[in-house]
């Protein structure tokens, strides 16, 4: 197995705040990553960081193989790299059916001003379909309830035509039901389409069948890894969360 | 498409045969509007699409007005002076615009906050004294440079070029706005970080549409100085002027490039009328108080209300049919 996503040796610090301590972890290609922590370990810190929010103080990111550590956001998403936000963040004043429509306007614009504003409704609507928001396509954000947005948010990232894609708390203000259906979602993207997921989610129940594996950190450090039944047992996660 | 645009058509039409029917009085006024409208428009560009609000339009065009007054003045300065014809000086004005405005105002377009528009503010205020104290035998100094050459003289043909220039920008931005440019300059202005995430290059589109900008204030600014044939600093880099661009554009409607036209036309005019009882501050204060009300009430101008309207024939009409 190759490695799809590498984190070597990250270090951020926000002032006299260290929320990323020398973290290293990895992704393999084909597979599901659970990313777990209590509040404030600094989960959505690293994917903020993965995606180029902000530059590290120190360590790398690789993608592919590939140094991407000092590239621009854009750059990362063109290459293969996706995200959804922890609170959703649709555009206000549009339809969602428009907010999907950015992440496949072309990056070129001479292509933009030359093509066809309606090039990608076709695909836009089978990506809405596939989140589950047939019928809601000219809905604006304020009529939408939690768990559509998140199924927006999911759209968006799906839209870039990701290699992987990075959950921050998919699954947070979801009903049962919703749950389920978003997690069969997922596991259809990952056989047909092979991508990959590193999920970040308090939500163990939801997490557990999902992920292949499990890599749980702490106060920006790594402390365990492993498959989701052997790491809710280790003793160094039980004292993080439990104290 | 003709049905679409038939209220266009209708207005250009009516536009054109203007000046038979009004006083020579009413034309002048018409010209400076036109004017006042691209200069809107070109604001609408960047700051009505992007959120990226432009404190220096002045700056962009003065810098298009003195370049080409300069090349093309005749009288005045120490030998030797070359004087350039207005076909080459309009284009070096232009390009001046563009490309004074990449060096000052674009390196602060990739931060994100206020500082774009701060430091638009400083470089036109920065100009303005440049112009005033160094060289001002070049410059005209405090006073500025009389008798520049015309492009057309009289009203009425000056009419018509203000018209098509006004209506050829129209077009080229309408035209660049309504593609998925102008979709992802909207975006941009809703939240840059999310559109950055879609692997768009926002630095990328904002950078165009400045150039658009800039360009089309130069434009406009090169043509208007050789309509006045005088140009002064004074007027060029006042706040007043600043504010009557920045209020067309926003009583017109940001971010639509049609609303912009409309509200250059309606300040002109309303400014005109109300000369005898708005005087010095109080234009200044009635500025305030109409930008405060429309930002709070009708953030899209004059155009969200045409719109408005529309919308409520419409559903009459199919309120009617059933």
């Amino acid at each position: 197995m190759t490695k799809l996503l590498e984190v070597q040796g990250v270090t951020k610090k926000f002032g006299g705040l260290v929320a990323l301590n020398d973290l290293s972890f990895y992704v393999e290609e084909g597979e599901v990553l659970g990313l777990m922590g209590p509040n404030g370990s600094g989960k959505t810190t690293i994917f903020n960081t993965i995606m180029g929010d902000f530059p590290p103080d120190s360590g790398r990111i690789l993608f592919k193989g590939e140094d991407i550590t000092k590239l621009p956001t854009y750059h990362r998403v063109r290459m293969g790299i996706a995200r959804t936000y922890q609170v959703p963040r649709p555009l206000k004043e549009v339809t969602i059916f428009d907010d999907v429509r950015v992440s496949t306007v072309s990056p070129s614009i001479i292509r933009c001003l030359t093509g066809k504003v309606t090039a990608h409704d076709a695909v836009i609507k089978k990506i809405l379909e596939d989140v589950g928001l047939s019928g809601r396509f000219s809905m604006y954000p304020h009529e939408l309830t939690m768990g559509d947005l998140r199924r927006v948010e999911l759209a968006k990232a799906l839209a870039t035509n990701p290699r992987i894609v990075l959950l921050d708390e998919i699954f947070a203000g979801l009903t049962v039901a919703e749950i389920e259906e978003i997690d069969k979602l997922l596991r259809r993207k990952r056989e047909q389409e092979g991508l990959d997921f590193v999920v970040v989610s308090h939500d163990l129940k939801a997490l557990a069948p999902l992920v292949d594996r499990v890599v749980v950190i702490d106060f920006g450090q790594f402390i365990a890894e492993g498959p989701f039944d052997q790491i809710v047992n280790d003793e160094k996660v039980k004292e993080a969360y439990f104290g | 498409m003709i049905r679409r645009l038939r209220w266009w058509l209708i207005a250009i039409a009516v536009m054109c045969v203007l000046p038979l029917f009004v006083p020579m009085s009413i034309t002048r006024l018409l010209v400076m509007a036109a004017y006042l409208a691209i200069f809107a428009m070109s604001w609408d560009m960047m700051s009505g699409y992007t959120g990226y609000v432009s404190f220096g339009h002045p700056f962009l065009i003065g810098v298009a007005a003195y370049v080409s007054a300069f090349l093309s003045h005749q009288e005045g300065f120490q030998p030797p002076h070359i004087v350039l014809p207005l076909y080459i000086t309009i284009p070096l004005g232009v390009a001046a615009a563009v490309g004074g405005g990449m060096l000052f105002f674009l390196p602060s377009m990739r931060v994100r906050g206020p500082y774009f528009s701060l430091v638009s503010l400083a470089f036109m205020e920065i100009l303005h004294r440049l112009i005033i104290a160094i060289r001002p035998e070049y410059t005209g100094g405090d006073r500025g440079l009389p008798a520049l050459p015309a492009v057309v003289t009289g009203a009425v043909p000056n009419y018509y070029l203000a018209l098509g220039l006004m209506f050829a920008v129209a077009i080229g931005l309408w035209f660049v706005t309504r593609s998925d440019v102008g979709y992802v300059l909207k975006t941009i202005r809703m939240d840059e970080d999310v559109v950055e995430a879609s692997g768009i290059s926002t630095y990328k589109f904002k950078r165009f549409a400045f150039i658009l900008s800039a360009a089309t204030a130069g434009l406009g600014g090169v043509f208007y100085t050789h309509y006045l044939q005088s140009l002064g600093p004074r007027w060029a880099f006042s706040a007043t002027f600043l504010l009557d661009i920045i209020i067309a554009a926003v009583i017109g409607g940001m971010g639509t490039i049609t609303g912009p036209i409309f509200g250059g036309y309606f300040l002109t005019f309303i400014l005109e009328y109300l000369r005898p009882y708005l005087f010095g501050q109080w234009r200044l204060f009635a500025y305030a108080l109409a930008a405060i009300f429309i930002v709070i009430y009708r953030p899209k101008g004059f155009y969200g209300i045409a719109q408005d309207v529309r919308g409520w024939f419409q559903r009459r009409r199919i309120r009617g049919e059933v």
